[in-house]
């Protein structure tokens, strides 16, 4: 389960002093829900992920994730979430295996089970025929399927995936939004964050509107389109912000 | 901090360090072949060119021969000189190379040398100093002007009915006590420490952009961050490999360097005696410990200042003043007359500059040893708990 309580990101700018990125946000994802973060280009998505994975640490307010405070235990909680953005690249002088391997290394797999689980993950994905293949010498598809790899070898209960199709082509997006579904299915803990409405009507259980780094609007698709009286989420989403402005 | 997650972040940046060709020619191939390459190189050149100017027909200017007939019949046998015929535009024609040197002779040179041996005479030597083919013809020059003036003193001490000794009263004598490995060890103190230095510094350069701006222009930075490893084990990691980096090319230099030695002495000791190049294993040992601190030292504090780059290239030209700010104390080797003391034990790089040189000319002052060995630990500290911190900070970790 993840639990934002009151979450505050603040950070100081040379020019424009400081900035507020995000805002006393909460929302509460169950485990095998997907709950759709979705915003504007800085609105203050990649934030929020970044601190519910731990990357960042919060000016203000914490979150739970799989049961571990991202304040207060902040190693525990990396060890039980799986993390996946468009900035988390892969190391190009390692082949595939040695990349998902090395992680499930510091994810505290011992031999075994990490041989066990690359040999599952690998199957599940179609990647034996790359496994020994550099990282820098695959297609993007293959590189996406590495980095899924990546954040399945240990098996996480809760993922987070910062726009995880941005910039793909419709097969690769097509390959990560069965993933996300598969994960559901597996009972683990979703969290997304997209600008892409068409991604969220077709995925997401829980939606959270984000603007200005405050989470202005929260339900299902039909709870949100029943509060605002709107047909789509488009408008629902156009409707939210715009109050707020 | 783990131990285990630390070594396999080590383990990791070893494999894809040594997958990267850049960084393999700059710690590997660059320290194994400076020293034969230097030394070998210049030695090699220099003896080349100094066969060949001395092998090559030097064209000689006589102006007024008229006036010393036999002096001139001397010069013309020295072997390889082509006397040419005198014109007035001598200077230029030495300076556009065309002829090494021109010999004066003032007008009736020979017949007052024998009428008037109490006036003195003079010859002048034109050349171009700095030219080694108009230096090498000069000394031929010298050599047969020599012999010519000391067959005159010698037939006018006979005529005197004077022995040599009459003319030169008593002998000048320089000796040397200094043993062989000494004088060699002072000569290579200046140099030696400078390089060791800078080798150690340049062999942690570039796997410390790499792990650093490297990874954050590939794109790797914040997955690493995402895993459960913390910002403490993920810096030790990176630093263990820069740090290997640093002192595989420290190492490698040193005995790439006492390979040339071996093998240039052998050659050198073919042609002298005096010059014996000499360096013991235990003065190599004992700087290539003083030099380990300052390994870490460097590292820590390159991988630090790098992280700050956005990529590579950025990182390059924060670098690069750096190197400034190391290469100056490190020349303190080639400052005579610095002596160690308290004080400058605690200047970094210079002190080990300095101990270096001591070392090599075979002092071994283990007072200031240990000083310094200590104080360049605690810059080492140091340069390691900024790195840590820099790794912590948001601001630096997501400047991209």
């Amino acid at each position: 389960m993840i639990e934002a309580q009151k979450l505050c990101k603040e950070f100081q700018d040379k020019k424009r002093g400081k900035i507020r990125a995000v805002e006393q946000v909460s929302f509460r994802c169950l485990p095998g829900q997907i709950y759709g973060l979705l915003g504007a280009n800085g609105a203050g998505k990649t934030t929020t992920l970044r601190m519910l994975a731990t990357i960042l640490k919060p000016t203000g307010g914490t979150a739970l994730v799989g049961g571990f405070d991202v304040v207060k235990e902040p190693e525990k909680v990396r060890a039980h979430v799986g993390f996946l953005s468009t900035a988390t690249a892969l190391y190009g002088r390692l082949t595939a295996q040695e990349m998902v391997e090395y992680f499930g290394r510091l994810y505290g797999l011992d031999n075994s089970t990490l041989k066990r689980r690359i040999d599952e993950v690998f199957g599940r994905l179609g990647m034996d025929e790359f496994r020994d293949r550099r990282c820098d010498k695959l297609s993007t598809g293959m590189k996406q399927k590495v980095s899924i790899a990546r954040t399945l070898v240990h098996d996480p209960p809760v993922m987070i995936f910062d726009e995880p199709t941005l910039g793909l082509d419709v097969m690769t997006a097509r390959t990560i939004v069965g993933f996300i579904r598969e994960c559901r299915q597996q009972g683990k803990t979703v969290i997304f964050s997209t600008h892409v409405m068409s991604e969220v009507e077709k995925l997401c259980d829980t939606i959270g509107i984000i603007h200005n780094g405050k989470l202005l609007a929260e339900g299902t698709l039909e709870e949100l389109r029943h509060r605002y009286q709107q047909p789509d989420l488009e408008e629902v989403f156009v409707h939210v912000v715009e109050a707020a402005a | 901090m783990k131990a285990r997650n630390v070594g396999i972040i080590f383990r990791k940046e070893l494999t894809d360090t040594l997958r990267d060709r850049r960084t393999l020619i700059s710690s590997i191939l660059l320290p194994i072949l400076l020293f034969p390459l230097l030394m070998g190189g210049v030695i090699g050149l220099s003896i080349l060119f100094i066969k060949r100017a001395e092998q090559q027909t030097a064209p000689v200017m006589l102006l007024g021969a008229e006036n010393a007939p036999e002096l001139v019949r001397q010069i013309r046998a020295i072997e390889n000189v082509e006397v040419v015929p005198p014109a007035s535009d001598y200077v230029q024609k030495i300076n556009d190379k065309k002829i090494q040197a021109a010999v004066e002779f003032a007008p009736g040179l020979e017949a007052n040398i024998e009428q008037h041996p109490d006036q003195p005479q003079s010859i002048t030597v034109y050349w171009y100093e700095g030219e080694l083919r108009s230096r090498k013809t000069l000394q031929r020059i010298q050599k047969a002007v020599r012999e010519y003036r000391e067959e005159i003193v010698k037939a006018r001490l006979v005529a005197r009915k004077l022995s040599a000794a009459d003319a030169k009263p008593f002998e000048f004598e320089q000796k040397n006590v200094a043993a062989a490995e000494k004088v060699t060890g002072n000569i290579l103190g200046f140099i030696l420490p400078y390089f060791v230095i800078i080798l150690c510094l340049t062999g942690a350069m570039y796997p410390a952009m790499d792990l650093t701006a490297g990874e954050k222009e590939r794109g790797t930075m914040e997955t690493i961050i995402a895993s459960p490893a913390t910002r403490g084990e993920i810096v030790f990691g990176k630093f263990l490999l820069v740090l290997l980096s640093s002192v595989v090319t420290t190492a490698l230099s040193i005995l790439s360097f006492a390979v040339t030695v071996i093998v240039g002495g052998g050659i050198l000791g073919r042609f002298t005696k005096e010059f014996v190049i000499q360096v013991s294993a235990r003065s190599t040992a004992t700087v290539f410990v003083m030099v380990l601190p300052l390994a870490v030292a460097f590292s820590a504090a390159l991988m630090a200042i790098a992280l700050i780059a956005r990529n590579y290239r950025e990182a390059q030209g924060y670098i690069a003043p750096l190197m400034f700010v190391v290469i100056l104390p490190a020349m303190g080797s080639f400052i005579p007359g610095i002596e160690l003391n308290a004080t400058l034990a605690m200047v970094p790089i210079l002190n080990v500059s300095l101990l270096a040189k001591e070392v090599f000319a075979g002092q071994y002052p283990w007072k200031m040893i240990g000083l310094i060995f200590a104080w360049t630990c605690v810059y080492a500290a140091a340069a390691l708990w900024f790195a840590v911190r820099q790794f912590k900070r948001e601001e630096i970790i997501f400047r991209t």
